[in-house]
């Protein structure tokens, strides 16, 4: 009969889609059929799919969403801030360290009360950096003021995406809303989905955007943000708190109404063979699916376990969760981060503890276990360890350890790390294969570097063994570099793809003394160890003849996340190098585009389609950028003219030891996502070269000079015989993109115009 | 739906696992044959890759779980053990465990140009199913990639995957992007499907192989604190040969004029140089060969070296890797050893 009814129910239903798809993509089909205004987002694993996927449909024209890539996931926020007070339906994506970047912006827009929907694939956060799943980032992001939709499979992505818009933009709640998944179990996992076939359905579903005030209404001008004095501050907060009351009532409403349009019903509070449960898991989105099946089993062996999950975490489902529990002897709580530390026990075991105290005739035991964080896998047998306990606790009466860690390995305290490469002495790191003098009468560097053959002398800094595609240009380019550098070295290396690669723990492809930090900050944490050191050296603390140089090893991407703080330390003038290896995009999460992707070119955010023609704006000029903080040296360089490089290298290391910072961009090759041959690497930047798109050049003291030029070579190429070589720039070639491919001359004509005016004239 | 499972684990699933590097397009091929089974055959199941910070080159496993449409799919976990299983890059087997808990009447199927015997022994496989199938070569031969040949040679293997719905996935898939790529891949599939050789071996029974999880190296009572690593340089130990797709190049002391242009362009650090005299007896230094370990097969080298024959490409075999390895000398992996 329920069966018949059902059927029923769904003749009336509108028709829905079968696919087979993730998390992400799910996401992404939601945004589509919602059809947001604007998406501000900025990629990080595991969460960039949903924008790569929507660039993707947009370059065929299937939606509307205006895509605007951030300088960073706090600027990410901030645009999706503005396009909300403009009134808009705004989506953003991120994860761990995004979300933490941006966690500034994420109360701005609760306490101002601007609704838009934020997909947080949830990721642990660094450090250490970490890329996969566990709920770190989610432990932040529940104490901004953010409704918190959780999404347990990616079915429930693409419900609560929808569902999320509609409860933000409720009357009686307007608050911005996030929908919570895991990272790669979820985001990544291709499984059986429905979506609804017509995305009307979805748009009728939530009606039009309807946002009382506005910034962008001339005739009823308001105020939005205004400075807040006490008494006001705290009726702002009070008024939060109403609309969370407001939530609690709401949000079942709505999940209702979804599910009698889709048939998939949403409790607050998922049970799960709990009526008559005595041990019970409480677990947070794709492990509690786990260990459903794990309760399967141990019901066939006469034990009455349940598991309880909640689809909504902000408003807490306090009440749902004593209900559940009414009759539990004992639960455990699994929880995939560790945010309290030094609190035994981590943030949803103290929210849960707290709950069942109001209910005074509660007995249920609870206990505590951190499981899973960093993506550790969540088998089955852990859910029933953790199950186990929760028996072992029901049948003494007695919570042996209350907190806990599950899958943690202890180690032979015997066994201590060795090293297989020794350090480099004194010797080996100086041999004098370069020289640099200044000449005093012109005030400008005398360089004398060794032939190619006796620079390979030079000991690596770096070693093989590292985990780069192959043909990867960062190691060849920066190799390079270092062969011109004398002496020791510390090296930062920012997030990104010579990074990730050379350090995957236990291994560490760096030989030289080695730190990482993240690329918003890489510049000033090198400048604070450089200061530290020559002060520990002034005071007699470390050896008074020991010289080091500091460089900082960042790509592209990490010059616009990081661009600020690195623009900071070359104003400061701290005696470093910053070295910029650009491959033209963000590689290493999947080759979205950077501001240094040139104009027309194809990377996973700039798809070329029916309506996508690549990127939309020309490539930043970095090196320009720098030189205008008048540190006093800038270059350019490339493993395609390596001894230009290798001078260029030893050049700013006098700088750096004389006088301050010094900047240097290498073009290196990505065959991956250059789409290119790779044995042609260094041919493509030889062509780059050659065709002026990057001349080689410095800025000493504020003089710019060319150092290679290919007019007077008669080598100078147009672009075309460059973007020929690359996947990635073929369709520049083609007729229709004529236009497009004459305005890329055009733009590099113009920068190498200028740049010969500035060698020309010793005031430019 | 028709078709039903072979064979099923507890959980009531049939799973499969290919196991790759980065760039031989074993993702797609997975997503592919999921696809094929729960859009077009009526299954249910999930379908997911392990990720890292892989890069091409790097070792990569695609899952696919497959259940009746009935069955509730509810695990997240990677596939440990597989009824049918792929392996895509032979290297893989001398660099890893790559059969690692397949069961003893799982079905394996190599990308090989070798034996099935041949096969059996490096796997040593003694019971089960085993298929070789010369996948490079046909996508060589019909301009593809190896992906779709290998989906043919498993949707033969598998017994009950029908080859009419996984067509129809790789024409959807090829045919709005890449319309000229259509009718090679299906080629390709085809002769994966009939050029797959395939072997019984053994009865049936047994404990098959088992499955070994990665164990961290260190753990909390001898990590050193902040995940620091003391030993750097340590990445000097792994074998990176499994990154190469077949050829590698060939370094002829020769004809070699010592330019050190090969050093400029080495992402791998390959070469191997020491002290030693010019032509005219003074100290320089000297080119003495490559250390495969290391070497990804780029190629950057050969069009570098400005000396004809000086370095060369070639089609790699383990007999001209293992005679031709000039190791890296300041390498001491006894210490670890010991």
């Amino acid at each position: 009969m329920a069966v018949a009814e059902e059927a029923l129910r769904e003749a009336g239903r509108p028709k829905q889609k079968v696919d087979f798809l993730s998390g992400n993509e799910m996401a992404a089909v939601a945004a589509r059929q919602i059809n947001f205004h604007v998406m501000g987002y900025y990629p990080i694993t595991p969460s960039t799919e949903i924008a790569e996927f929507l660039d993707a449909m947009k370059a065929e024209g299937e939606h509307d969403i205006v895509m605007i890539p951030g300088d960073g996931e706090h600027g990410a926020a901030g645009i999706c801030y503005g396009a909300a007070t403009a009134g808009a339906r705004v989506l953003n994506a991120t994860s761990a360290n995004g979300l933490m970047y941006a966690l500034e912006q994420l109360p701005v827009q609760s306490g101002t009360r601007m609704p838009m929907v934020l997909n947080l694939v949830t990721r642990s956060i660094s450090g250490p950096l970490n890329i996969h799943g566990d709920h770190s980032d989610l432990y932040f992001a529940i104490h901004t003021g953010w409704i918190v939709l959780l999404a347990r499979d990616p079915q429930a992505v693409y419900d609560m995406n929808v569902l999320a818009v509609k409860i933000g933009e409720h009357p009686k709640i307007q608050l911005p809303v996030i929908v919570a998944y895991d990272g790669f179990f979820t985001s990544h996992q291709k499984r059986r989905v429905q979506y609804f076939e017509d995305p009307q359905v979805v748009r009728d579903f939530l009606g039009e955007r309807h946002q009382e005030f506005t910034s962008v209404d001339p005739r009823n001008p308001v105020s939005i943000g205004p400075y807040m004095n006490e008494p006001d501050f705290i009726n702002n907060k009070y008024q939060l708190k109403l609309a969370f009351d407001e939530a609690r009532r709401v949000i079942p409403e709505i999940f209702a109404e979804w599910g009698k349009l889709t048939g998939r019903h949403y409790p607050i509070l998922d049970t799960y063979r709990m009526e008559d449960a005595e041990v019970a898991l409480f677990l947070v989105n794709s492990a509690a699916e786990t260990a459903k099946d794990v309760a399967d089993a141990l019901r066939e062996e006469g034990i009455k376990a349940g598991v309880i999950s909640p689809n909504v975490l902000r408003p807490f489902p306090a009440e749902e969760i004593r209900r559940a529990l009414k009759n539990v002897k004992a639960l455990v709580v699994g929880e995939r981060a560790d945010t309290s530390f030094g609190e035994d026990g981590s943030q949803l075991t103290h929210e849960i503890k707290s709950a069942l105290w109001d209910d005074r005739e509660n007995k249920t035991l609870v206990l505590s276990r951190i499981y899973g964080l960093g993506g550790k896998e969540f088998y089955p047998e852990d859910a029933r360890a953790l199950f186990e306990l929760a028996i072992e606790t029901a049948k003494t009466g007695k919570v042996e350890k209350p907190f806990d860690y599950l899958g943690v390995t202890p180690g032979d305290p015997e066994k201590t790390p060795v090293r297989v490469v020794d350090p480099l002495t004194k010797e080996e790191v100086n041999q004098g294969l370069v020289e640099v003098t200044k000449n005093e009468e012109t005030g400008r560097l005398e360089v004398k570097i060794a032939r190619p053959r006796e620079l390979t002398a030079r000991p690596k800094r770096i070693l093989s063994g590292h985990g780069a595609c192959p043909g990867c240009g960062i190691f060849s380019g920066v190799d390079t570099f270092l062969k011109g550098i004398e002496g020791d070295v510390v090296v930062l290396y920012q997030t990104g793809c010579a990074y990730v690669t050379t350090t995957g723990y236990p291994y560490s492809a760096h030989r030289v003394s080695f730190i990482h930090n993240l690329f918003q900050n890489g510049a000033p944490t090198l400048a604070g160890a450089l200061e530290a050191f020559r002060e520990r050296q002034r005071r007699g603390e470390l050896p008074p003849d020991d010289e080091l140089t500091f460089i900082m090893i960042t790509g592209d991407g990490g010059m616009d996340i990081g661009m600020g703080s690195a623009l900071g330390t070359a104003l400061r003038n701290h005696r470093l190098i910053i070295l910029e290896y650009d491959n033209q995009g963000y590689m290493n999460t999947g080759a979205q585009l950077s501001y240094s992707t040139p104009y027309g070119h194809r990377t996973s955010t700039s798809n070329v389609g029916s309506v996508g023609r690549g990127k939309t704006f020309h490539h930043k000029d970095t090196a320009q950028i720098m030189a205008a903080t008048r540190i006093p040296y800038v270059f350019t360089g490339s493993e395609a003219f390596p001894q230009d490089l290798v001078k260029k290298a030893a050049k700013a290391q006098y700088y750096a030891t004389h006088e301050g910072t010094a900047y240097g961009k290498i073009l290196i090759s990505c065959p991956l996502n250059w789409r290119s041959e790779e044995r042609l690497g260094t041919k493509i930047l030889e062509a780059a070269v050659n065709s002026c798109f990057f001349p080689l050049y410095e800025v000493e003291q504020g003089k710019t000079t060319i150092t290679y030029n290919p007019e007077d070579r008669e080598k100078k190429v147009p672009v075309s015989e460059w973007l020929k070589m690359m996947g990635k720039t073929r369709h520049l070639l083609k007729p229709e993109y004529a236009e497009m491919l004459e305005e890329i001359q055009r733009e590099v004509d113009f920068r190498w115009e200028q740049l010969k005016a500035k060698h020309a004239s010793p005031i430019l | 739906m028709n078709a039903t499972l072979p064979v099923t684990n507890e959980e009531g699933f049939y799973e499969i696992r290919l196991e790759s590097i980065g760039g031989l397009g074993a993702n797609l091929a997975g997503k592919m044959l999921a696809e094929a089974a729960v859009l077009h055959m009526g299954f249910n199941g999930a379908n997911f890759a392990s990720y890292g910070s892989e890069k091409k080159g790097t070792p990569v496993k695609s899952f696919i779980r497959l259940g009746p449409p009935e069955i509730k799919l509810r695990t997240s976990a990677p596939v440990e053990r597989p009824h049918l299983l792929a392996i895509f890059h032979e290297a893989l087997i001398r660099t890893g465990d790559p059969a690692g808990g397949i069961y003893p009447n799982s079905v394996v199927v190599v990308n090989t140009a070798r034996s099935l015997d041949e096969l059996a022994q490096d796997l040593k496989m003694t019971s089960g199913t085993l298929g070789v199938v010369d996948a490079l070569q046909i996508a060589v031969e019909e301009k593809s990639r190896i992906n779709t040949v290998m989906m043919g040679a498993l949707t033969r293997a598998s017994g009950f995957i029908d080859p009419e719905a996984v067509k129809a996935v790789i024409r959807s898939t090829f045919e709005r992007k890449y319309p000229h790529l259509v009718e090679r891949n299906l080629r390709s599939f085809d002769r994966g499907y009939e050029e797959l050789e395939l072997k019984t071996l053994g009865d049936g029974t047994g404990e098959g192989k088992p499955y070994h999880r990665p164990a961290p190296k260190w753990g909390y009572l001898n990590a050193p604190l902040g995940g620091v690593v003391a030993d750097p340089g340590n990445s000097m130990l792994k074998d990176l040969s499994a990154s190469r797709e077949g050829f590698v190049p060939v370094f002829d002391r020769e004809k070699c004029i010592d330019c050190g242009q090969c050093d400029f362009v080495c992402p791998d650090y390959c070469f191997v140089w020491e002290q030693g005299t010019d032509k005219k007896g003074r100290p320089a230094q000297r080119l003495v060969g490559i250390d495969y370990q290391y070497c990804k097969g780029c190629l950057k080298c050969v069009e570098a070296c400005p000396v004809p024959g000086a370095l060369t490409e070639a089609r790699e075999t383990a007999e001209l890797v293992a005679s031709r390895r000039v190791p890296h000398r300041f390498v001491h992996a006894e210490r670890v050893i010991a």
